[in-house]
């Protein structure tokens, strides 16, 4: 935990202007990422955790997007300042994205050889050849076998699983320092999720490449992540090593979702109606958080998780906390640990 | 592949069927025989007429003649002009439109796919309004008012072209400028118009941003990822173009006194000359149909999830 | 573990959310319209179509000359401001000035002067000399204006009829073979196909001129074309809507087939038939006045935009007004109608241009 840091996120904000107002998709965003780390981007649609990583890669869409402030700082240079040719030249060879649905990431009317070789050409001045060989190689080491053959093929000729190796493929191809993986396996079945986390885990390993990995599912985060952020509204709302944020969850929001998550030890009610008085005794009903999150349009000025908060105060409706730093690299937004609050 | 290939080419016969006969049926049906408009001939006279057309047997026998002769290329003498047979007006005012329509085609597919991507690039600059005013404006503006317009001031009031003619006079291949650029202009505008939404729903989407991130430049992610997927309606539209193209020639061919094949359906239909017009018909459905063959192709071939599945 | 939090105390007004923020409730139709609003293109194409429908239909009740009254004196004038008489009188003398250039002669002779003498007369005592031809007139001394805004009325009537019919059509039948699927659905298909390869211009001028020019064949005519690719649309987004889970909702509550089709199925595809009918309109103008510039259109004294302008394309290198001025008027609905058209396609559709 004290390799380098590699990576460093300095408030970062985003925004939107969409016909309802202005939308501060990213509010203040900051974390570092360390060499080999992986680091586990957790929250709910709209929470901003896409957009925070295309922001990085500078891929937000312009007319309406707009990266407002903030610094992301990688070996030295800003990369929100960085010039065009320059930030292409990180874009796919130190820092890789690779993206949701495998079917709309990969382009219909090219072949996959084509794709593949693009960045190896491009990054690292193979020419054909080399560039197919390099590029079978590593799909064979994303365990797709008959490479050879199946690379001059066209992407829907691939199941989603394949093609998600592709893309994993593709992404590790000019061994880069940090691979951000935005859902990556949000759109597949559950049986090959768990391959391709273990690809993902396996292949990045062997090349100590750091992984932010993008995922609204905690179950992901608990199996290969290091260390956790949870996003809500645009922030993080609350930050440290894995084990530690799992054992004793800080946010209220943190602990609303790890509390909802089912249990294989312990027996469930899905009925929806119970009498009153009934919950005691026998199976317990499943948790959940209620309410929905935020509209991130024009918000006041408050903690956006107020409403649905088991333990709001009346400051949280007035004032947004701010981060706390709780120690042994645990960080906090909450009025329940106002600065200088000591360590949990 | 070519299973792909075979399946389209049969299809086209029932369409070819079904014009000839309702070509044929149309014309039987019609009030006024070949004749009509003529001073009365002498009935001996009216009847070896009859019978060298072969109007004196009953209709569906004179249905299965014709179809015997048309598979053997024959389409029958024309009633008005007869010292001719169809096949030979046919023949001789084919290249004419064909020409033209060949021009107007190019400079509408050339012109249309590079304006529609330029201003998709440089969306919402002057760029893009200028030329999406200009191409609503050649959406609008019908075919025989651009005609007209243009003669009117660029052979009428200024004398740069001349007014009508065609090659072999004096203007030499001046005389194809107006024809072609009046044909050329509506469909111009409709493909930039369609290239730049096209190029647009291209650029927002998943694969694109793939290749941004894998570090491409923008104009290698234009180039070789854009392009692709956004001509495709483009190749869809081009059968409907080509119709519309076919359509066209004959207003232009009015307008500007060119001797090609609608100004000769046009004298066919008021002549009711029977067998002119079902010859002009059927080219033109055979032309039409082997258009939105080759279109169909190139889609396919443009396609890999329709060639490799 | 704590039991299940209570509700927070937000407000009970069903138009603020939980942050006591103000809520808009916005319908699908009321975002739509405040998009299209904000297109100026489109709000513009819309007044004026509305300038146009308002004109149009109100021609017989404006002061405007008959729009089939020949007066011959007054034939060929230029639009101007100036009283008729003015204007014939004017004509006639440069006319008669060139002939006696031509001739040589310096002045008038006693014939020439007389003729000029009565027309100046005329001018003074007849009431008809004292019009004002706006947009000139055509070669029987018809008011241009008026024949414009009666030609409009036949070309606006003709485009909104094969519309319709259009609509009808193609939302019947396409509706049909979308949800049937199935043989009846490829046996529609097929139909449709076979429809599109034929040279259907070429089809109807023949039909045109073999059957005669009445308004009838006319409607029939240009209302047998464009069905098709309306057809085609609707089958496709019938297609995509019918595996939506609200159609498995209305179905196992029992609706029946038809029941879907037209109170479901239908409103949702409400969007593309808005658009595309709204592109239709300009389409059936200019083949109503292609036709009638082939002269297979109206007949005389009935005039439509299409004929005024083949009338106009006639003399254009002598009369230029009687060419532009039907040419511009047809060609400024069709931009409008166009403009309106694109708009209505950038509201209805939540994906258009520039939205995340």
């Amino acid at each position: 935990m004290d390799a380098e840091i590699i990576l460093r996120v300095e408030d970062l904000r985003t925004t939107f202007d969409t016909d309802e107002g202005l939308v501060k998709a990213v509010d203040g965003v900051s974390f570092e990422l360390r060499r080999g780390e992986t680091l586990g981007i957790v929250g709910e649609s709209g929470s901003g955790k896409s957009v925070t990583n295309l922001s990085i890669l500078g891929l937000i869409p312009s007319p309406p997007g707009r990266v407002a402030s903030g610094r992301v700082l990688f070996r030295g240079q800003d990369l929100l300042t960085l010039p065009g040719p320059a930030l292409r030249a990180i874009r796919g060879d130190r820092i890789a994205m690779i993206f949701q649905d495998p079917m709309t990431s990969l382009n219909p009317f090219l072949r996959i050889s084509t794709q593949m070789m693009e960045p190896l050409m491009l990054h690292q001045g193979l020419g054909r050849r080399a560039a197919k060989a390099r590029a079978v190689e590593l799909l064979l080491l994303a365990g797709i076998s008959g490479a050879e053959r199946r690379i001059d093929q066209y992407p829907h000729q691939f199941s989603g699983g394949m093609r998600q190796r592709v893309m994993i493929a593709m992404g590790l191809s000019c061994n880069p320092e940090i691979l951000i993986a935005d859902e990556p396996t949000s759109a597949l079945d559950v049986t090959i999720q768990a391959q391709i986390l273990d690809l993902i885990r396996e292949l990045t390993r062997r090349t100590g490449t750091a992984v932010i990995l993008i995922t609204h599912s905690l179950g992901v985060v608990a199996g290969i992540c290091d260390t956790l952020c949870v996003m809500y509204a645009g922030r993080i709302v609350e930050r440290g090593p894995t084990r530690a944020v799992f054992a004793a969850p800080r946010h209220p929001y943190t602990q609303g979702l790890i509390r909802s998550v089912p249990r294989l030890d312990r027996k469930y009610q899905f009925v929806s109606c119970i009498p009153e008085g009934d919950t005691e005794k026998g199976p317990e009903r499943l948790a959940s958080i209620p309410g929905q999150p935020p509209v991130v349009v024009n918000l006041p000025e408050c903690c956006p998780f107020h409403p649905r908060c088991d333990q709001a105060m009346e400051l949280c409706r007035h004032r947004h906390p701010p981060a706390t730093d709780l120690g042994q690299g645990r960080e906090v937004r909450c009025w329940l640990y106002p600065e200088g609050a000591g360590h949990g | 592949m070519l299973r792909f290939m075979i399946r389209r080419a049969l299809g086209l016969i029932p369409t070819v069927f079904l014009v000839i006969t309702f070509a044929f049926g149309i014309i039987r049906i019609a009030p006024g025989g070949p004749f009509a408009s003529e001073k009365k001939l002498p009935p001996e006279i009216m009847a070896n007429i009859e019978k060298r057309y072969h109007l004196d047997e009953s209709v569906p026998r004179q249905y299965v003649r014709y179809l015997g002769d048309f598979v053997r290329g024959d389409l029958g003498p024309s009633f008005r002009y007869k010292d001719f047979t169809v096949g030979e007006l046919i023949a001789d005012a084919l290249p004419a439109s064909m020409l033209i329509g060949a021009l107007a085609l190019l400079i509408a597919v050339t012109g249309g796919i590079g304006a529609g991507i330029l201003s998709a690039l440089r969306q919402n600059s002057w760029v893009d309004y200028t030329a999406m005013s200009l191409a609503v404006i050649g959406i609008s503006v019908p075919l025989f008012v651009i005609g007209p317009v243009l003669k009117l001031y660029l052979a009428l009031k200024h004398p740069w072209l001349p007014t009508s003619g065609w090659l072999g006079g004096r203007s030499g291949w001046l005389v194809l400028v107006m024809p072609v650029l009046t044909l050329a202009l509506p469909y111009l505008a409709g493909i930039a118009r369609l290239t730049r939404a096209s190029v647009l729903e291209v650029l927002r989407a998943d694969y694109i941003r793939t290749a941004r991130a894998k570090g491409l430049s923008e104009r290698v992610v234009v180039a070789r990822h854009v392009l692709k997927g956004a001509l495709l309606p483009v190749v869809s539209f081009l059968g409907p173009a080509f119709a519309g193209i076919i359509t066209g020639t004959v207003v232009v061919e009015t307008i500007f006194a060119v001797p090609g094949m609608g100004r000769l359906s046009i004298q066919a239909a008021i002549n009711r000359d029977y067998t002119l017009i079902m010859g002009d018909v059927i080219v033109f459905s055979v032309i039409l149909v082997a258009a939105n063959f080759v279109v169909d192709l190139c889609y396919g071939f443009l396609d890999p999830r329709i060639s490799y599945s | 573990m704590s039991p299940l939090p209570a509700t927070p105390a937000a407000s009970d007004d069903p138009l603020t959310n939980e942050f006591s923020q103000a809520l808009r409730p916005v319908s699908l139709g009321a975002d739509a319209w405040r998009r299209l609003r904000r297109n100026r293109m489109a709000v513009a194409g819309l007044v004026i179509i509305g300038l146009y429908a308002l004109f149009t239909l109100a021609a017989p009740w404006l002061p405007i000359h008959p729009y089939a009254e020949q007066v011959v004196a007054h034939e060929n004038l230029p639009p101007s401001l100036r009283p008729a008489g003015e204007l014939m009188l004017a004509a006639r003398t440069a006319y008669l000035t060139r002939f006696r250039a031509s001739e040589d002669r310096a002045g008038f002779n006693a014939e020439e002067r007389d003729e000029l003498a009565e027309m100046a007369r005329a001018i003074r005592t007849d009431p008809v000399h004292r019009r004002h031809y706006w947009l000139g007139t055509d070669n029987l001394g018809r008011d241009m204006l008026s024949r414009l805004l009666y030609g409009g009325r036949i070309s606006i009537l003709i485009g909104l009829v094969g519309t319709v019919t259009s609509m009808f059509l193609g939302i019947l039948l396409g509706s049909i073979a979308g949800y049937a699927g199935g043989t009846l659905d490829n046996l529609i298909m097929r139909f449709v196909d076979i429809m599109y390869g034929l040279p259907y211009m070429l089809l109807v001028i023949i039909m045109m001129a073999l059957f005669g020019r009445n308004i009838l064949n006319l409607f029939v005519a240009v209302a047998l074309i464009s069905w098709l690719t309306l057809c085609r649309v609707v089958r496709g987004q019938i297609i995509s809507l019918k595996q939506a889970e609200f159609v498995e909702a209305a179905r196992s509550m029992g609706a029946s087939p038809a029941r879907i089709i037209f109170r479901h199925l239908t409103p949702n595809t409400l969007g593309v038939i808005v658009v595309f009918s709204t592109l239709m309109v300009p389409q059936f103008i200019m083949t109503e006045s292609f036709l009638s510039f082939l002269g297979l259109g109206v007949s005389a004294p009935l005039a439509s935009w299409g004929s005024l302008v083949a009338e106009g394309a006639g003399v254009m290198s002598l009369y230029p007004w009687q060419l532009l001025g039907p040419a511009a008027a047809m060609t400024l609905f069709l931009f409008a109608m166009n403009f309106l058209g694109d708009g209505l396609r950038d509201a209805l559709d939540p994906q258009s241009k520039g939205r995340v």
